[in-house]
């Protein structure tokens, strides 16, 4: 049963942007930190998420003077290059590297 | 937004960032691979308790192909050698810019408007890809099946030695 006077749980633009700060520094950290390219193409998804989350979270809390869901349009553009990119360098690795 | 969004929203956000931290630091492809998917399934959580339900359902089938083409059997190693003092420096780079990034998110003057649109937004996400944004659409296709069609030459170009 809920505290009397207890303050709900809520989220706004800020800690959105939290998350997608993260995402974003994260992605950085494995494409400097890695030592195996393969590996390093896996920050290409977190960059690129990282980034969608923030156009999200734009478009739900914060989109005003256009269309409201651009950010969403842009979120899925972007898990779709996500995708196209590692194909790309997967199969780049897999010409030259070695199992 | 409601409690109950907002508590899935902040769950789906430890999913992604520790996805995403696995990502960063387990060894072996295959346990890359499965972090990259919980990556994946954590950030359509957030998009979904952002009532953007297509856009989750994209990622998700994205991000789980991402995870496959990462713990899959066409995966190769392609190591390059990079020095130690330059390995620090970025990591050093990447959290400064999560410092910056964190410090203007929370100094920031952000306009609050109220959200129309329902939960899932599949049918106006379409008209906005076909109908307003059709000719960058059609550019990021183009640039998507060039991509794709460059990886299928890749991995067929390497011969029959493999």
């Amino acid at each position: 049963m809920a505290r009397a006077g207890a303050k709900p749980v809520s989220a706004d633009l800020v800690p959105v942007l939290f998350v997608a700060a993260a995402m974003v520094a994260i992605g950085a950290f494995v494409a400097g930190w890695r030592r195996d390219l393969t590996a390093a193409i896996g920050s290409v998804p977190l960059l690129l998420g990282g980034a969608g989350v923030a156009l999200v979270g734009v478009a739900r809390f914060a989109a005003s003077g256009g269309p409201q869901l651009v950010g969403q349009e842009f979120a899925v553009v972007l898990a779709v290059v996500s995708l196209a990119l590692v194909a790309l360098g997967v199969g780049i690795a897999g010409r030259e590297g070695s199992r | 937004m409601d409690s109950l969004h907002a508590i899935g929203f902040y769950v789906s956000s430890a999913l992604s960032v520790t996805g995403a931290l696995l990502v960063a630091l387990l060894p072996g492809r295959g346990a890359r691979g499965a972090a990259l998917g919980l990556t994946g399934v954590g950030l359509a959580g957030i998009y979904l308790f952002l009532s953007a339900g297509f856009a989750a359902a994209v990622a998700l089938v994205c991000y789980a192909a991402c995870a496959w083409l990462v713990a899959g059997p066409t995966y190769r190693s392609l190591d390059y050698v990079v020095r130690p003092p330059w390995r620090q420096l970025s990591a050093i780079g990447a959290a400064g810019m999560l410092a910056g990034l964190v410090y203007s998110a929370f100094r920031g003057d952000f306009v609050h408007t109220t959200f129309y649109g329902g939960w899932f937004n599949s049918a106006a996400v379409g008209r906005l890809l076909f109908a307003h944004d059709a000719i960058a659409t059609e550019a990021v296709a183009a640039l998507i099946v060039v991509a794709l069609v460059g990886a299928t030459v890749a991995w067929r170009g390497r011969g029959p030695s493999r």
